[in-house]
């Protein structure tokens, strides 16, 4: 392998790491603080890429990209707010909320990829790129739109480490996900939070699909492989700190490009399944995580 | 006359399908505290669960400073047992609005929010206190100062006493106009158990309410003015503070020969 | 335990057969291909479904690699049959072993984990066998799949041909042989043990069940049928392709588990034949399909999570509710013959719980007699009370709510202790009764206790028969009663033919003519009310009963047949309370559970007297009491 290969392959693998990141943080707010794993993420990474196509696109409303991007998100936030109130809430004091949350998730994904086909069509679309241009560096050269694809990756997630760390209502959402009961006797509105935590992870996964709109052709199952590999990401890294989803996305991005380029395309996915199985037999509660469920 | 703090009237409540308890009668006058004695697994810890929302009581209603906390009436008859009520009716309480009242619950063996610091916990914890004047956290700080040294430790990492003060602290800080402690000492070694009851009498002095369920009557004696008897999910007996006999008194009165 | 008779003991057996004639009479009524085509998938749909619930509804195991195991059979199938030039019907049975050999390998990691980690895991199982069958493309066929696959024959004739009529059954017949594997290992030892995990994991390992062995036979036994479905599948299709991994098809079945509801058999077979043609007949409607069809899941799930087998359920309740309640209505038609059984005029009151329906001798200057009667049972039962008692006591009886000719109560209020003891009172005090001696049978007793215990009438004597006094419940229920009699059946909401006489002969007497009003009345009790009273025993305040009878303020006598088939007699001949009449418990000896009833000459002399020492008790009490009064009178500081 020379050295321009092994930095393709690289840089690949770094922008595949941000994608998977963005994804895997939105699955695991939702995981860590409502206790169930959400199977329209999928969807919503789709739906998000149709919505900033609409705002954006030529052949549509034709804003520019970034008001566009900022519209998109807001009405993602208020989708999975909705999905919250609409689908988890109903039952969540049930014992099986689980098993329940499953089948609701699976079964709004269907009706969100089947609404995006019946409002959007077929026929692939594609959103504007993100920038034209090459950037030099040194010997290396990195496509503009890589470089703000990872920037604006990277500025998201420290704000949102961040919110959940130092803001008050970011503090809120990681105790409501710790103690619910403990929350609620201090007065604290904890279906507000969950909501927000819903919404919180919509809007990354429509963000992560602003960004694949960018990159390859939409379409409304396009989310799905997508939400596979946050499944792998997330629990290749476990969930125990807002952190460790991050290094495993990009340790996954890695894997993944290198074994696209040494298996080929169609066993690198085996690949990928086998670490995580592997994983999990080993050390299930990921490989930077520990028991306790949490933010 | 005014409103009592607390007035429950008729309270029934429990796990679905299960009764817990029933009518309960229970009047708290402004300024006053009550103690709860009662054997374990007789239904006291539901019922307090249920004053302050974290449950739905059956029937009976809940008052608190004058203000009706739970929607009253019998629940609706649950006909099609199959079918999934908790998604069509509101409930019938709600813990936020009963927090927000300053009624404040500090559970029993509280966890809290265990990969939260003790810092966050308690920058969280003035969220009921809109619009009351509470603690401020230099008071609780004074109060317990083992808290305040360990500000950065997560709740995971501390004893069991101090994590029962991180509780109380935080409920205070909630600016409570009545603190329901549900056996705050339970499982603490004694010099941890003096330092919390010494905290909580100190509580008690400045004027505040307290529902207090111990099962040590020196303790009690020290907090309340009324005792309530609590066995097999009802109210067997009330007595003031004059007439509260010592704990084998008390265990008679509850068990009678059948002890 | 619970009480759970096998299929041929209970009324499930006639519409099973039914069901089962329907469909092999239906190929041959109508002839339209294409909808029998839309059936052959509802079979295969619902073997996979059913078999799903063995892990996920009985196991509680989410295994997410399900579908992954009918896709093995459909691959093995493809592979043994066209490649290596099999037998078709080997590959078949092939498709069932391979799909149990990966169901074994899935069960590895599902071991280590729990809760949603196997959700997870198993996905990603079935992720990875479905990157094996696209990316090995030189066996498989890769994304194209295979096609033209071997058709199954018989001789020389080919399923397909007459309209696929072969196909038709062969599916019925693997449908029907995967049902009987299941009702058998649902009640074999292993399906107890599933069950056993599920409920509490580390309850059933102390007992023994060995958890990875379970764990890995439930997902094998669930794998086999689900193998042979998705070989059967791939033979009748004639196609094998990747789509069998997708989202979609987990969709339909998850939706046919859920909607059927988890934890049964059956309901996931109705949901098939009912999602199978929904999504048939929607399929015209394109996208809509699956949003139809999704929107329904969420509906189900959300409103109505224990799905169509829950709603088959409660409609039967219904309709047995309304029998009851139309046949009671029927039968007050028939007061002549009930008045003159008992010689006491009948009249209703209305109360909170109902209708009831009260006997009554009527001399308001005797002293007053209440009967209260057993579990299924009705006033009439105490007949022979009636007229042996009538002379001295002015004698009282009605019919619980669900009972005799009283309505049906709200199951949810009605059908318990404490609103029985509650009717008694409004009983009594409709007939002007301001204390009155109990006599409390089986049910009737629990009644009699609560009656005295809330203290808001004057129990002035207090007889129970056949009626263990509970202290502790639900502990004190397994000591005091016999568990092995058909008092098992005193809780249960639907009597078969055979169960109603079971209950009948041991609940009272033998059918003869004597007993014949007995069984025939049993039938219109509302089964609701045996599962409700049950249910809502421990509302009860057990020991309140306990202090009530240890202070002793009232006599209380204990008459038990010796020969009573439900009860422990050995926890019966050690009770001891204050007050107890002659201070031991009485046996009626030859008496069965309602001893009053055959052998009533016996009982009715010792409940005279009993009655009598009562009485007499009465009198020296208050003369005593009268003294004290005096005494106080006398000494006004003695009262403080």
């Amino acid at each position: 392998m020379d050295a321009a290969t092994l930095s393709s392959v690289l840089q690949g693998g770094i922008v595949l790491g941000a994608l998977y990141a963005l994804m895997a943080t939105g699955l695991s707010l939702v995981w860590t603080t409502l206790g169930i794993f959400n199977f329209a993420h999928g969807a919503f990474i789709a739906l998000g890429a149709y919505i900033a196509w609409q705002f954006s696109s030529v052949d549509a409303w034709g804003l520019p990209l970034f008001p566009a991007i900022l519209l998109t998100l807001a009405v993602m936030f208020a989708v999975g707010a909705l999905m919250y109130f609409l689908l988890v809430k109903p039952f969540e004091r049930r014992a099986d909320v689980v098993l329940i949350s499953v089948i609701t998730t699976l079964a709004a994904s269907a009706i969100l990829e089947n609404g995006l086909l019946l409002i959007w069509g077929p026929r692939s679309k594609q959103i504007p790129s993100l920038g034209s241009g090459e950037v030099a560096l040194g010997q290396i050269s990195l496509a503009t739109s890589e470089i703000i694809l990872l920037a604006l990756v990277l500025a998201i997630l420290l704000g949102l480490g961040l919110f959940l760390r130092y803001a008050r209502p970011g503090r809120i959402m990681r105790a409501v996900s710790q103690n619910r009961e403990a929350a609620e006797l201090l007065g604290l509105n904890v279906p507000l939070y969950f909501a927000i935590a819903f919404g919180l992870s919509a809007a990354t996964a429509g963000l992560a699909g602003v960004f694949v709109g960018t990159i390859r052709f939409m379409n409304p199952e396009m989310g799905t492989e997508p939400l596979m590999k946050a499944l792998i990401v997330v629990i290749f890294g476990g969930v125990a700190r807002f952190s460790s989803p991050l290094y495993a996305a990009f340790i996954i991005g890695m894997l993944e490009a290198f074994s696209i380029y040494v298996l080929g395309l169609y066993w690198a996915p085996a690949v990928l399944f086998i670490t995580m199985i592997v994983v999990l037999l080993l050390k299930p509660e990921g490989l930077f995580g520990n028991h306790q469920r949490t933010l | 006359m005014s409103d009592p703090a607390l007035q429950v009237e008729n309270l029934s409540g429990g796990y679905d399908p299960v009764q817990i308890f029933q009518d309960i009668d229970l009047v708290l006058h402004k300024g006053e505290s009550i103690g709860i004695f009662g054997p374990n697994g007789h239904g006291k810890t539901t019922f307090l669960k249920t004053l302050s929302g974290l449950i739905d009581p059956w029937s009976g209603s809940i008052r608190f400073h004058g203000e009706l906390m739970n929607r009253v009436g019998e629940r609706g008859s649950r006909k099609w047992r199959n079918f999934n009520y908790d998604a069509v009716t509101r409930r019938r309480m709600d813990p936020k609005t009963v927090a927000r009242a300053g009624l404040i619950h500090v559970q029993q063996g509280n966890l809290l929010f265990p990969e939260l610091t003790v810092g966050e916990t308690l920058s969280i914890s003035s969220g009921a206190a809109k619009g009351r004047e509470g603690w401020s956290l230099e008071q609780v700080r004074g109060l317990f100062p083992c808290v305040a040294e360990r500000g950065d430790h997560k709740i995971r990492f501390l004893s069991g006493g101090e994590r029962q003060m991180v509780s109380v602290a935080a409920g205070l800080l909630s600016a409570p106009r009545l603190l329901i402690l549900d056996e705050p000492t339970l499982g603490l070694s004694p010099k941890i158990r003096q330092e919390l009851c010494d905290a909580i009498l100190t509580v008690r002095k400045t004027g505040m309410p307290i529902i207090l369920i111990d099962q040590d009557v020196g303790f009690l004696e020290q907090i309340i003015d009324t005792l309530y008897l609590f066995d097999h999910g009802r109210i067997s007996g009330r007595m003031t503070h004059a007439e509260m006999p010592d704990h084998d008194g008390l265990m008679a009165l509850l068990f009678g020969e059948y002890h | 335990m619970r009480y759970d008779p096998p299929l041929h003991k209970t009324q499930g057996l006639v519409p099973l057969l039914i069901a089962l004639a329907a469909l092999i009479a239906y190929p041959f009524v109508f002839e339209a291909t294409y909808f029998r085509h839309v059936i052959i998938l509802a079979f295969v749909f619902a073997i996979v479904a059913t078999s799903w619930d063995l892990s996920l509804g009985y196991g509680g195991l989410f295994n997410f690699a399900h579908v992954g195991l009918f896709a093995v059979g459909i691959y093995t199938y493809s592979i043994l049959a066209k490649t290596l030039g099999f037998s078709p019907w080997l590959s078949i049975l092939a498709g069932g072993g391979t799909a149990a050999l990966v169901a074994l390998l899935i069960s590895l990691p599902v071991l280590r984990l729990d809760g949603i980690y196997v959700i997870l895991v198993t996905i990603a199982l079935s992720q990875l066998i479905y990157f094996i069958v696209i990316s090995w493309s030189d066996v498989t066929g890769g994304t194209s799949g295979m096609v033209t696959l071997p058709t199954l024959k018989i001789g020389d004739y080919r399923l397909s041909k007459d309209g696929r009529i072969g196909y038709y059954f062969v599916g019925l017949g693997l449908l029907v042989a995967n049902l009987a594997f299941l009702y058998l290992l649902t009640r074999s030892r292993l399906g107890r043990a599933i069950v056993a995990l599920r409920d509490n994991k580390y309850y059933a390992i102390a007992r023994g069940v060995s958890e990875a062995r379970t764990r890995a036979l439930t997902l094998m036994a669930s794998a086999v049928f689900t193998g042979m479905a998705g070989a059967f599948y791939a033979a009748y299709l004639r196609v094998a392709s990747p789509d069998a991994f997708g989202i979609g098809f987990l969709t339909v079945l998850l939706s046919i588990l859920l909607v059927g509801g988890t934890g049964t058999i059956w309901g996931p077979v109705i949901a098939a034949f009912v999602i199978s043609v929904l999504s048939e007949w929607l399929a015209g409607f394109g996208a809509w399909q699956n949003i139809i069809i999704a929107s329904a899941i969420i509906l189900v799930v959300v409103f109505y999570p224990g799905g169509l087998w829950a709603a088959v359920q409660e409609l039967r309740e219904a309709v047995d509710a309304l029998r009851t309640s139309l046949l009671a209505r029927w039968r007050r038609r028939e007061v002549r013959a009930r008045e003159d059984r008992l010689n006491a005029k009948e009249r209703f009151i209305e109360t909170r719980h109902g209708l009831i329906a009260i006997a009554d001798t009527g001399d308001k200057g005797k002293p007053a007699l209440l009967f209260l009667h057993g579990n299924s049972a009705c006033k009439e039962a105490f007949y022979k009370q009636f007229h042996a008692f009538r002379d001295m006591y002015r004698v009282i009886s009605f019919d619980f709510p669900g009972h005799g000719v009283s309505s049906n109560g709200d199951p949810e209020t009605a059908y318990n202790i404490a609103a029985y003891a509650e009717i008694a009172e409004a009983v009594l005090e409709d007939s002007n009764v301001a204390d009155v001696r109990v006599i409390g049978w089986s049910l009737g007793g629990y009644v009699g206790l609560e009656l005295a215990a809330r203290a808001n009438v004057e129990v002035q004597a207090l007889a129970i028969a056949g009626t263990p006094p509970l202290n502790q419940v639900p502990i004190d229920f397994g000591r005091g009663y016999n568990p092995d009699s058909h008092l098992v059946l005193a809780s249960k909401q639907y009597f078969s033919r055979q169960e109603a006489s079971d209950f009948g002969n041991s609940a009272t007497a033998p059918v003869s003519e004597d007993s014949a009003f007995l069984h025939r009345n049993l039938r219109r009790t509302d089964g609701r009310a045996r599962l409700y009273m049950i249910g809502k025993l421990g509302i009860i305040d057990w020991p309140r009963q306990m202090r009530m009878l240890s202070q002793g303020k009232f006599p209380f006598a204990l008459l038990s047949g010796s020969d009573d088939p439900f009860l422990n007699h050995d926890y019966i001949a050690r009770l001891r309370y204050g007050n107890l009449w002659r201070g031991i418990p009485q046996d009626i000896p030859g008496g069965k559970h309602a001893p009053f009833f055959n052998k009533p000459d016996e009982f009715n002399m010792r409940l005279l007297a009993f009655l009598h020492d009562a009485e007499r008790d009465r009198g020296d009490e208050k003369e005593n009491t009268r003294e004290i009064d005096r005494e106080i009178d006398r000494d006004p500081g003695l009262g403080h």
